[in-house]
This record gives structure tokens, sequence and C-alpha cells, in this order.
């Protein structure tokens, strides 16, 4: 495989640029990449997510994103968003403030809320704020 | 060790999972272990985008938790158990009104545990079962203290009867042919809502409510009165006779009872879920229960609706040259002034911080702006006095009107909210209108 530039967390197209890499590459991004699909279930997790949250990859993979993985998010700051995009057939590319209970404590988190019309994942993108 | 690690990861999703919230802070509020819940519950409160201290996040929805907080003087117990707060009112048919409940638990002097819930649903059950226990309480208990009367369908006392006397000391003269309304202090009822309960207990079966009376000695007592139709509409749905009822004759049953002792006794219990612990008054909750309900009625009956926000004014800088017991004694005279000021039929409110609200039934925008422009000379007029101390201090206030562009009471609340700030911008000490869209 050839070597592929690491993409930033602001990167333009961010979504089908994390489409194209493979599990390796997800896990050596600087940020948190959480991917699920139109049902919410989680089919990508990589290992800065899996280390900032203290839970294992294979604990995550399959489950419900918004009620087991991420229940912080599901509010109308995060999850209705994506509801709301899904519903009106748009493209979501938000960036927001957030705070993560990451191994319960509260850290300050820019989250950006990436879906594509048609994409089979969606994707939440997680960078500590400093 | 490993063995160990998993355990740890197995004992980190269980808090991950827990379907309420769990904050565990300082004294001061400093949030030091929070789970997923109480951020998912917490985060849309936050102002500023983080989550560091509860307190502050509470402070818009629950402004005296910090002295709720404080005023604990042992070192373990419950700081508030099972504490309602209101996070919105809602659009009737689009959003729903989100309520959450809060307990503190006080570990040491070091640490206070938080539980949280979104309590929505439980509460609209609870309401349901108030709503059906007050009518027991009004139909049930012990009957030897009431008086009934017959109103035709305009709502006036259309005979006499010697409970009516008993119970109020007014006389036959005094009584029959006025509205049911002389049952009540000339504040806390207004002609508007006379028409409104006599159209509930038409629609309903019944309409209630509980306020203190005056008797005609001047002594007054907490009573609970129940209006019910005398004829139950039986025929089919379609359009009613002109002429129906128009001849007079009974068309409603008053049951007015002195319920003082039993109010005595719940008295506590009603407070400290409905009052605000620092100052007394209502607390956002009751405010939202008390407009929510009005708001019904408007909607009913369109009439003028007012609401008017007071803030104090440059309060952080009170609390910072001061300190904060003089901040809250300003709170205090500032609730109290409000409450000396408007009518019982008012719903006043402590709502946010230094934020009070006022909603106005049947009152418009000039009557609104006269009241609140009096809350505010008197407040510039007057001094606190804490500890020899004398402090000098102004409010600013917003009013807003309903109308029916208006989705709703947070749509009403905005308003007020937008005149506020531009009463801010104007210097202060003064009241601004916000103008109709």
């Amino acid at each position: 495989m050839e070597t592929t530039q690491e993409p930033a967390f602001d990167a333009a197209a961010l979504a089908e640029t994390l489409g194209a890499l493979d599990d390796a590459h997800l896990d050596a991004l600087p940020f948190g990449v959480i991917g699920f699909d139109a049902q919410g279930v989680v089919r990508r997790y990589n290992a800065t997510e899996s280390n900032y949250a203290g839970l294992a990859i294979d604990r995550v993979i399959g489950q419900p994103v918004f009620t087991v993985v991420a229940p912080c998010m599901n509010n109308f700051m995060v999850a209705q968003r994506f509801e709301d995009a899904a519903e009106q057939n748009q493209p979501l590319d938000a960036t927001i403030d957030y705070v993560l209970t990451l191994r319960m404590k509260p850290v300050k988190v820019k989250l950006r809320l990436l879906a594509v019309p048609g994409a089979p994942l969606r994707h939440v993108i997680v960078n500590r704020r400093p | 060790m490993t063995h160990t690690a998993e355990e740890f990861e197995a004992l980190i999703q269980f808090l991950y999972l827990a379907p309420v919230g769990l904050v565990q802070i300082a004294p001061d509020g400093q949030i030091i272990l929070i789970n997923p819940i109480s951020a998912q519950l917490l985060m849309p409160l936050s102002r500023d985008g983080g989550l560091e201290n509860l307190f502050t996040a509470l402070e818009g929805v629950a402004p005296d938790l910090a002295h709720r907080a404080g005023a604990f003087a042992p070192d373990y117990g419950m700081v508030c158990e099972e504490m309602k707060i209101q996070i919105k009112a809602g659009v009737p048919g689009k959003s729903g009104a989100q309520v959450l409940s809060l307990s503190l638990l006080k570990l040491d002097r070091q640490r206070m545990m938080a539980v949280l819930r979104d309590v929505t649903q439980e509460i609209q059950r609870d309401l349901l079962l108030r709503q059906n226990e007050a009518w027991l309480n009004a139909i049930l208990t012990g009957i030897t203290d009431y008086a009934i009367a017959r109103l035709d369908r305009d709502g006036r006392v259309d005979d006499w009867n010697e409970s009516i006397g008993h119970l109020t000391g007014l006389d036959r003269d005094a009584v029959v042919g006025q509205p049911y309304s002389i049952f009540y202090p000339d504040d806390a009822i207004t002609p508007e809502r006379t028409a409104d309960r006599l159209r509930e207990a038409e629609a309903s079966g019944w309409s209630m409510d509980e306020c203190w009376r005056t008797r005609a000695d001047g002594s007054r007592f907490w009573g609970s009165a129940i209006i019910a139709p005398l004829r139950h509409r039986t025929e089919p749905a379609g359009p009613v006779p002109l002429d129906d009822g128009a001849q007079g004759g009974p068309a409603f049953c008053l049951v007015i009872r002195d319920i003082t002792e039993k109010r005595d006794a719940s008295e506590k219990f009603r407070q400290a879920a409905t009052c605000d612990h620092l100052t007394g008054i209502a607390n956002r909750r009751a405010f939202f229960e008390a407009a929510e309900l009005e708001l019904e009625r408007w909607r009913r009956a369109p009439r003028p609706l007012a609401l008017i926000l007071f803030d104090a004014d440059n309060f952080k800088r009170i609390n910072d040259t001061h300190g904060h017991p003089v901040g809250d004694a300003v709170l205090r005279h500032l609730a109290t002034t409000l409450a000396g000021t408007f009518r019982q039929v008012d719903v006043v409110a402590r709502v946010g911080g230094e934020e009070f609200a006022v909603l106005l039934p049947s009152t418009d925008l000039p009557s609104a702006l006269a009241v609140a422009e009096r809350v505010r000379r008197k407040i510039a007029a007057t001094c606190v006095e804490v500890n020899g101390e004398r402090i000098a201090y102004t409010v600013s206030g917003g009013v807003a009107l309903m109308d029916a562009g208006m989705a709703g009471l947070d749509d009403l609340l905005k308003r007020a909210d937008a005149a506020l700030y531009g009463a801010k911008a104007a210097g202060r000490n003064c009241i601004e209108s916000a103008l109709a869209a």
C-alpha cells in the first residue's frame, strides 16, 4: 500500500478520506474516529478513541453508538443532528465544542459531525481541546 | 494483571452505561467525576461549552443550588432529594417540555454526589395524578365547613344559601346576582379567569382551584373551590340552540371549602417543591407550570397576557464588591418587593441567578409597563441594609405581550429577554418593551 497523507481533523472531505483508510492508518490518526451505519451501529472505532475512552475496540464494534458507546452525545446537539440530516437527505459537516466524560473525567473536545447522503458510514471525529 | 485491567474496563463500561447521571463534585461545585448521561443532560445547558462546575452548569435553571449546598451544615446527608428542575417549556405539538430531577448527597466535607434523571414523562403522569387527588380532596374530605352556591351560565350567584353566610360572613344582598369572583380577593382573579373556569367546568365536568380567600370580617382562610356544570350536555354534537339557558336559571354549582388546616399540614412540603430556596418566592419550575396553564387558557380565549423579566443591574459587581451574603440579601429584597407589588393572580418567580419573571394575566402592555416602572422606581429609591451596610441597587426590566404569532412560552420569554437586553443596552435602571413581531 502506498503511503497515505495523514488527514487533519479539519480537512475538507474528511469523511471520504476516512472511508479509504485501512484500520492501521485509522488507528494511527491523532484524533478519535467513530464510524456508524444508518442504524446507528458502530462499524469503525479507532485506537485513539479506544484509548481516550478506556474501552477496547471489540467491546464497541457492533454496539449502538448513541445508547451504548457514546450516550453522552444522545441529545439534540449531536444525535439529533444526524437524524435531521438523514431525514432531510442533507450532508452534515459541523464542528462543535463539547465535553466528553472519558473515563468519567470531563474532557473538553471538539466534535466534528460528518454525514454524507448515501454514504455507508457517518462519523463523529473527536479532538481534545487544550 | 490482565484480569484487573479487564475488570477495570468492565467497570468503566458499567458507568458509561448507567441510565442515570452521576456526578461527583467538590463543595464549590467543581466536577471531579462525571458519567456520560450527565453530559448528555447537562451539555445543552452549558453556556461556555464546558462542564467544569455543576453549579455553574445548572445556574440558569437552578440558581439556588450553590446556596442550598453552602447552607447545608451537616457533614453527611441529602442536600436536596429529587429536586425538579424545569429545563424548557416546550412548544405544544412540536417539542416537549423537559424536567430534570436532581438529588445531591453530601458524602463528607470534600465531596458531594449528584444524581440526575430526565423525569419529563414521570412529571406528566404525576400532574394527572395530582389533579385527580385535588379533585378527591375537594369532594371527599370532612365536609363540615363549606359553602354551596348555584351559579347562572355567566357565573353569577343565582340563589341564596345559608352555608354561604356561614363560611364567608357575607349576607344575601352582597352575594345574590354578583359574579362568583366575589368569593376571591380582588387581586386573585380577573373577569377573564372567571370565564375560563366556567369554560373548563363545561368542558371537563369540573374546575377547581385553591387560594387565600377573605371573609367579610377581613380574616382569611385557604379555600378550595370546585365548579361543576349542573346539566350535562347529552345531546349529540351539533349546533347549540341560541336560546339555550338564556332564560337564566342555575347552570353551575360552586362549592367552596375551608381547608386551611389541611394546607398548613402540606405547606412545608409544597414550599420545598415550588419555592426558591433563597428568596421564598416561586421557583422556575412552579413558574413554568403556572405559565403553561395560563397559556392554555390564552389559546382558548385570547386576551392580553403580559410577561415581565426583571434583572438586578450589575449584580456580579455587587457580589464581587460586597460578598455573596450581600448579593443574597439584594435578591431577597428584590423578591420581596416583587411579591409585594404584584397581584395574587400574577405569577412572580425567580427563574435565573438574578433574573425574575412575572406573568400578568389579563394585562395589556401599557399596564404591564406601568407596574414594571413602579417596581423599578421603588427599587431605585430604597437601600438594602446588610450588617449595617446600606446597599443601593437598580433593576432593569423587559416587557413582552403574548400574541398569536408566538409558538409558546419559550417565544414569549425570548421576546421579553430581548426587551430586557435592550434595557441593559440603554444604560440599565430602565424598562423596555418588546415590539410585536
